[in-house]
């Protein structure tokens, strides 16, 4: 396999206990390295379950994944240092303040308190929350707290960033803010792997999707290329057609 | 280390900035304990001095005869009757058959005599072949008892007569020699006697000839609430794992370089010097604040390093527990309920309510099943008991196992989604 492969998924299956159907069907998919890559589908498709099993939250029924050539199932602590992860929920404690969150994750990455403070510098002025940050989560508006999971999962500069639906339900000026931040980021050599349901959100900030419906991969590649081979006007009719 | 830092900071922000959960941890025990000991005085010391009646009818009139009876008074299980010598022997025995007596005592007439004169002739008899030895007619003490009376007491009371009547043959016998001495030597001497009385006999004795240990209300209830505060931890600890995993905050744990069991110790470590600053606050209730209300006030016995390790052992029991309720729950309503339940059930089985020695035969061996039970005996035998760490370790040992068991379970647990 190349070197430069971010993620190789084999033919992964995902059956959760009680489900009649499989939430992940025979997926087989490979990211490159420095890719911005966007796993779409509606809700439902399996996008957060996929995004599970290649951080190691859970295990997989069957098949194959390895992240930078590592697999997932037995080399899980090498992995874990060069990854991100920025849970679809909230996942901050709500009765800290978002300093001591960030203080605290960081340090059970086991980051210096200097580094850890250099990374909230930098990054508040970037997501402009710089006067939030003695603030409790639990009394934060929706897109200040997205902000700062999205903030939690950076602070150790990971090669490889797992973001689940970071733009959903915020509004069009946070939105702006989170995806030039996640486009500044890729330009850094970070590889993204970011799911959502917005296709036209994706269609601009991809250079690779693939599209899940009911646990299933219905189509992949770079997304003009995609559009254009199905002779569609954007990536959201191509999936409107797809599901039909 | 630095993320083991980490974690028990945030552990201990979250406990701290649950101010309602920290005042129930703390406050609700304190409450209970002042409480139930105010509302139990009375009764402990009702079951204190409830003393067994003893009838003793001295028809001696000597030396021996009063010795028995002065030393019968001092032992303060017993309230001591005196019989006139004119209540026929029928009647003595028809009292304690009925019950108004656990036992009765009759100290026949003439026995100091008998005892002086038996004393006096063995000892010629040694100086002077002579004189024959003395024909032992030994003299009868009659113990009546109830067919009910408690073996330990009538143990009690035996040992107490024979260890008087010991002490009078011994006396009696170095007056004889120093008699018998003075006839022989040419140089006046002195009576010998022994310096002061050689046994004697304490209440302290008859309590621990008893197999029953009777705390009063403070003794009781400090340690009793003590354990039930540190158990309740369980509700604070399994609540909080719960709280994180549906927070998604334990999602993003598991995603990061963090293992699992690092995360269970940063709790325990938190929780343990929660529970033991609890036993800390019993405690100083119990030695300044009783004595303002009345109570009697807690001795904490000489054993510290044993109350510091029946402390520590009941908390680590605690705190697997919760990580086990943690981990097996599913929903933090579960949680809650469960725990909040089982604590209680574990203090009512384990004498923290009701002691143990009040408890039905039956219930006093189930009792023994509650780890609550086997901190409150640990904590008996130190403050009550005085005994040191030979009282406490198989309690100590059975705490840790049982903390052992449930963290490892809680452990094996690990919750994946
Ligand atoms: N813990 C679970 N136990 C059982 N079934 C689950 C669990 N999590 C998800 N599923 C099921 O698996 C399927 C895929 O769910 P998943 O969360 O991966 O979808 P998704 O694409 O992320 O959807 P959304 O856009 O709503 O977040 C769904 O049918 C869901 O009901
Ligand atoms: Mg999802």
């Amino acid at each position: 396999m190349s070197k430069d492969l971010a993620i190789e998924i084999s033919h992964l299956f995902k059956t959760y206990r009680d489900a009649d159907r499989p939430a992940v069907n025979d997926l087989s998919l490979s990211v490159e390295q420095g890719d911005f890559f966007g796993l779409l589908g509606a809700n439902g498709a399996g996008k957060t379950t996929t995004l599970s099993i290649l951080c190691g939250l859970i295990k997989s029924s069957s098949g194959e994944v390895r992240l930078f050539d590592k697999d997932v199932n037995t080399q899980l602590k090498e992995i874990k240092p060069m990854i991100g992860v920025v849970p679809q929920e909230y996942a901050l404690y709500p009765e800290l303040t978002a300093l001591e969150n960030l203080q605290f994750f960081g340090g059970v990455y086991g980051l210096e308190k200097k580094q850890i403070a250099e990374q909230i510098e930098g990054m508040t002025d970037i997501l402009q929350v710089k006067d939030l940050l003695n603030k409790r989560i639990a009394r934060m508006s929706g897109g200040e707290k997205r902000r700062f999971n999205l903030m939690a999962g950076l602070l150790h500069r990971p090669k490889l960033l797992f973001l689940d639906e970071p733009t959903v339900g915020i509004d069009v000026k946070s939105q702006q803010i989170i995806i030039d931040f996640l486009r500044e980021l890729n330009r850094e050599g970070m590889t993204i792997i970011y799911t959502s349901h917005l296709m036209a959100e994706a269609e601009t900030l991809c250079n690779h999707v693939a599209v899940m419906v009911q646990g299933r991969k219905l189509c992949d590649g770079c997304p003009s290329a995609l559009v254009a081979e199905a002779g569609v006007a954007n990536l959201h009719e191509l999936c409107l057609n797809l599901m039909k | 280390m630095r993320r083991f830092a980490a974690l028990l900071y945030k552990d201990f922000l979250l406990l701290v900035r649950d101010k309602a959960g920290l005042a129930l941890l703390y406050l609700m025990p304190l409450v209970l304990v002042a409480l139930m000991a105010y509302l139990q005085n009375d009764t402990f010391k009702a079951i204190l001095e409830n003393k067994l009646p003893v009838a003793v009818q001295n028809l001696d009139k000597g030396e021996v005869g009063d010795a028995i009876c002065k030393s019968l008074e001092k032992v303060q299980l017993f309230s001591i009757d005196q019989l006139a010598d004119s209540v026929p022997i029928k009647d003595v025995e028809r009292r304690v058959a009925n019950g108004d007596y656990q036992m009765a005592l009759i100290i026949p007439e003439g026995l100091s005599e008998q005892l002086q004169n038996c004393v006096a002739q063995s000892i010629q008899h040694t100086f002077n072949d002579s004189i024959p030895a003395p024909v032992i007619a030994s003299s009868k003490v009659t113990l009546l008892t109830d067919p009910t009376t408690k073996n330990s007491f009538m143990a009690t009371l035996s040992s107490s007569l024979n260890e008087q009547i010991t002490t009078m043959q011994t006396d009696l016998m170095l007056q004889e020699i120093s008699l018998q001495v003075a006839q022989l030597s040419p140089m006046p001497i002195g009576e010998i006697k022994l310096p002061g009385k050689v046994v004697e006999v304490e209440q302290r004795v008859a309590q621990l000839n008893t197999d029953r240990l009777i705390p009063n209300a403070t003794q009781h209830n400090v340690p009793a609430w003590g354990l039930f505060a540190i158990f309740f931890i369980v509700v604070s600890l399994a609540g909080n794992i719960i709280k994180e995993r549906e927070e998604g905050s334990f999602l993003r744990l598991l995603a990061m370089p963090c293992s699992f069991t690092l995360y269970l110790i940063s709790k325990v470590a938190v929780y343990l010097v929660i529970c033991l600053t609890q036993v800390l606050l019993m405690a100083a209730v119990g030695c300044w604040l009783f004595p303002l209300l009345g109570l009697p006030a807690l001795s904490l016995g000489t054993c510290w390093s044993g109350l510091l390790m029946v402390s520590v052992s009941a908390a680590l029991a605690a705190i697997g527990f919760g990580v086990a309720i943690g981990q097996l729950a599913r929903t933090s309503q579960q949680a809650s309920v469960f725990g909040a339940i089982s604590v209680v059930i574990m203090a009512a089985l384990g004498g923290v309510w009701i002691p143990q020695f009040v408890m039905p035969k039956f219930m006093q061996i189930v009792s023994m099943c509650s780890p609550m039970n086997w901190g409150l005996s640990a904590y008996y035998n130190l403050l009550l008991r005085g005994s040191g760490w030979e009282g406490i370790w198989w309690q100590c040992l059975l705490l840790l196992t049982f903390g052992a068991v449930c963290f490892f379970v809680g452990r094996g647990k690990e919750r994946r989604l």
